[in-house]
């Protein structure tokens, strides 16, 4: 009797031939982005997107052709951040535009289409058992959505994550090799743990880690002209390259555009290493 | 997943395949090419909803047009009833823009056809055409 690997085909569907399909349609939309950089943490609450959306401003200012994709599907605020709330996603040829920032950053955030208070809900016929499947339904999503995106020549695409150690690993899995990865943290032992389980994760999945971010790394006090410490321990330091600090201060973080000289400093470095690998 | 008549040692081939029915179950009928045996897969609600979770039409050829798909999975549905209740104000699509709207993923179709009716609304638009999609690109988009 035949075994299911004798038999060609699935009999009509040709599920794994759609699934091939939408992966190519990902290489041919992404085919003139030179960089793709995911940030993520695995922590919640570190500055994950507020780093994403300064990076994109400060490589703007570059030169680069940059766009951000706000892989937080559930908690998106990309839109806000770089100010496209409410602005269309237009159909044309070649692909859905995406919002364009008022600096020419492209933004794709599901939070320029849902109202805030609005949830992503999924209609479903298995009513109650959402969490067997909402985590496949959202990568399929955002599978059609990086394959029917207008990206054209970009030398940036940065990917805002979602929190959590697993999801990092997931992204690394979906994005596969055309990705690299910046971890942000602040410097407290809690969040250092769940970066160090995030680095572990990452590296054994085969991801391409660039290093780490230290965000909220002490406040600048405009009195005294110093940086002073905001947690009472860094925790034990964590077995990747640290990128750059970034201190908060409180009058960078009151602008619009947030772009403080520890992100500046950052993004730096992120070039550097984003041009010796290409 | 796939079927095998034993009788005749051979693979079989989904001839149909209906949508989820009001308890989210779909039924595939498969029929042996050879001796035209048949057989029906029945799926329960939470194997129905696997399917469609991957964002995959499920049927053979153009049977697949009436087979769950991305549709299904919508994430907006809870704004859509409101969108329905807030109708078009008198502007009118022409087909070529319709077009344009079927070539981009179903779950950001309502909300992308909504922007631009608000955006042809409040720059005194009455018909959406190519011209008006191409502005509003022009204005907003990269």
């Amino acid at each position: 009797m035949k075994t299911y690997h004798d038999i060609q085909g699935d009999g009509g569907s040709d599920v794994i031939g759609q699934v091939k399909a939408r992966q190519q349609a990902i290489d041919t939309a992404l085919a003139g982005v030179r960089h793709v950089l995911a940030v993520g943490s695995g922590k919640g609450g570190v500055g994950k997107s507020t780093v994403t959306s300064g990076l994109a401003r400060s490589f703007q200012r570059r030169g680069w052709r940059v766009a951000v994709l706000d892989g937080d599907l559930n908690g998106p605020c990309q839109a806000r951040l770089l100010g496209v709330e409410g602005q269309p996603w237009v159909p044309g040829e070649g692909g859905l535009s995406m919002p364009r920032s008022a600096e020419g950053i492209g933004v794709v955030s599901f939070g320029s289409l849902l109202p805030e208070a609005q949830p992503l809900d999924f209609d479903s016929v298995s009513k109650g058992e959402e969490h067997t499947w909402r985590a496949t339904r959202e990568f399929a999503m955002l599978a059609q959505l990086l394959g029917s995106m207008r990206w054209g020549e970009l030398d940036l695409l940065l990917f805002d994550l979602p929190p959590g150690s697993e999801r990092t690993v997931q992204f690394a899995d979906f994005l596969g090799a055309r990705a690299s990865f910046v971890l942000v943290t602040i410097p407290s032992d809690l969040s250092r743990g769940v970066v160090a389980r995030s680095i572990s994760a990452l590296r054994a999945s085969g991801g391409r880690l660039l290093g780490y971010v230290e965000n909220m790394a002490g406040y600048y006090c405009h009195g005294c002209g110093q940086v002073k410490p905001l947690f009472p321990s860094a925790g034990p330091p964590l077995k990747t390259d640290k990128l750059g600090e970034i201190p908060f201060d409180p009058e960078w973080a009151s602008t619009d555009d947030g772009v403080s000289p520890g992100l500046e400093a950052t993004a730096q470095q992120i070039h550097d290493l984003l041009e010796a690998s290409s | 997943m796939k079927f095998l008549c034993i009788s005749c040692d051979e693979a079989m081939k989904m001839q149909r395949a209906a949508p989820p029915d009001g308890g989210g179950s779909i039924s595939a009928v498969f029929a042996c090419p050879s001796c035209d045996h048949r057989i029906a897969m029945l799926t329960n609600a939470a194997e129905t909803q696997l399917v469609q979770s991957l964002g995959v039409k499920i049927g053979p050829g153009e049977v697949a047009a009436g087979a769950p798909s991305e549709a299904s999975g919508c994430p907006f549905s809870g704004m859509l009833s409101e969108m329905e209740a807030t109708p078009s104000d008198g502007v009118q699509w022409t087909a070529t823009a319709l077009e344009r709207l079927d070539n981009i993923p179903e779950f950001v179709r309502p909300m992308a056809k909504q922007g631009i009716e608000h955006y042809a609304k409040t720059n005194g638009h009455l018909t959406i055409d190519d011209e008006v999609m191409e502005e509003a690109r022009g204005r907003f988009g990269m």
